[in-house]
């Protein structure tokens, strides 16, 4: 049964997603159940039933006339023929699921790593006996281990520019396990964000406790332990929310590869933004990789580690009300 | 047997799918599977009709109201699972007979030289 769901599916995967094409593909359907199940029960073998349901399901051009579609399954033939979408097989998008799973953990430890690497020096500096030396040499260690990552999964990743430069598509039982995989990982990655987003906004707790704390207070070993605490509450915190949206990332972006307007793109995720407003979109494109570019130089050329992560919430404040004026001036661009 | 785009023969069959459809539907309401076994006992087993031909007519019919159809639960043996039932409306014994009167017709002028 599931290799007739799959031949319909695939039959209708490129019509437009409309009321009456879904009304076809469902009594097509249940005309086809009806009569497998019949031959089944008349002692057929699943591989009989599926040939002979197959072979009388006739074919589409046909019903497309009959449903007013015959202009858009031409259109569809000859887009294809002008331009062939690259085929994702299951295979394909199971390599490509692994992929992002790697990518997410290795660019989650490097960022993480980023972070720490601050430690260093300022456990040098609050711990008697251990060297300044160790301390920057720890810190360089770090950014050089954080750099190898990022550089070696950038590395792995140009294997799959094609995702992003050519027309590609998946067909309906890839797209279905792609979606159950999301589904399936739609609670890890809500409470991996909520833990993440948690330990960055406590991550000072550390911080009150050791200040309160009279037997550590006022000795230098104590600040450099509260700042430790931060970047690390930080650092794991940032890992989690890096973690999960990549990986979730990689669902979508195998989900999106159909188009949306017809019955193979029913999965493909409802919320894309778009930004009419070329200036805009440019903006908010640019607006992350800018702000890591100065809580870096800001945090190098002050090393004051403990004070620098304020940009980041700071950050997010300011990208959520760009957004809110870019969007209400484009809905009035359309309202004009 | 005949089975559609095989030969001259489907040509001149297909213009009748509409008439066979509605002869069925004229005793009682019925879904798409139990029309198309009903076609093929009828024939004799000799005409078999394809999916996207029967849903085709189903949709066409429909559009200029020779049939309606209607939600049901698939008979006593029914699973409780729904199916879309189709019924003729008068519109469509009307046209009913004006096949069977075309087809009478055909048959005669056919006749004549074969």
């Amino acid at each position: 049964m599931e290799t007739i769901k799959n031949y319909l599916e695939t039959m209708f995967a490129n019509l437009p997603n409309t009321a009456e094409v879904l009304r076809a593909k469902r009594e097509l359907g249940q005309m086809m159940e009806d009569k497998y199940n019949e031959l089944i029960s008349e002692g057929k073998s699943e591989n009989e039933a599926v040939g002979a349901v197959i072979a009388d399901f006739g074919n589409l051009d046909e019903l497309a006339e009959d449903l007013g579609l015959k202009k858009e399954v031409e259109e569809e033939r000859a887009l294809m023929e002008a331009s062939p979408r690259r085929f994702i097989g299951l295979d394909e998008a199971k390599t490509y699921i692994r992929f992002t799973a790697m990518r997410a953990l290795g660019i989650g430890i490097a960022v993480a790593l980023c972070i720490l690497c601050a430690t260093g020096p300022i456990m040098a500096d609050g711990i008697p006996g251990i060297p300044g030396a160790l301390g920057v040499i720890a810190l360089f260690g770090m950014l050089v281990v954080a750099i190898a990552i990022f550089i070696l999964i950038g590395t792995a990743g140009d294997s799959w520019k094609h995702l992003d430069k050519e027309l590609c598509s998946i067909d309906y039982s890839t797209a279905n396990y792609v979606n159950n995989e999301r589904e399936r990982f739609k609670f890890n990655h809500a409470a991996e964000l909520t833990i993440g987003i948690i330990l960055c906004a406590a991550c000072w707790i550390p911080a009150a406790v050791l200040g309160e704390s009279r037997m550590l207070s006022a000795s230098r070993f104590a600040d450099s332990l509260s700042a430790v605490m931060l970047l690390v509450f930080v650092a794991v915190g940032v890992f989690l929310i890096i973690h999960s949206s990549l990986i979730m990332g990689g669902y979508e972006k195998l989900l999106k590869l159909n188009d949306r307007d017809t019955v193979g793109g029913s999965y493909v995720p409802e919320f894309t933004e778009r930004y009419s407003n070329q200036a805009a979109g440019t903006v908010l494109k640019y607006y992350w990789p800018t702000v890591r570019a100065i809580y870096l130089i800001w945090s190098f050329l002050t090393f004051a580690w403990w004070r620098t992560w304020i940009i980041w919430p700071l950050a997010a404040v300011i990208h959520s009300i760009i957004k809110g004026v870019v969007k209400t001036a484009d809905n009035e661009e359309v309202a004009k | 047997m005949i089975r559609e785009n095989e030969g001259i023969s489907s040509d001149v069959i297909r213009g009748y799918n509409d008439t066979m459809i509605l002869c069925i539907l004229r005793r009682e309401p019925s879904y798409g599977y139990e029309i198309s076994k009903q076609i093929r006992s009828l024939s004799n087993e000799k005409y078999i009709i394809k999916e996207t031909t029967l849903y085709s007519a189903f949709s066409r019919m429909e559009k200029n109201g020779f049939i309606e159809s209607f939600e049901a639960d698939k008979g006593l043996e029914g699973n409780g699972k729904k199916r879309t039932y189709y019924r003729i409306t008068p519109a469509g014994e009307n046209y009913y007979n004006e096949k069977c009167e075309e087809w009478k017709l055909t048959k005669e002028v056919v006749d004549s030289f074969v």
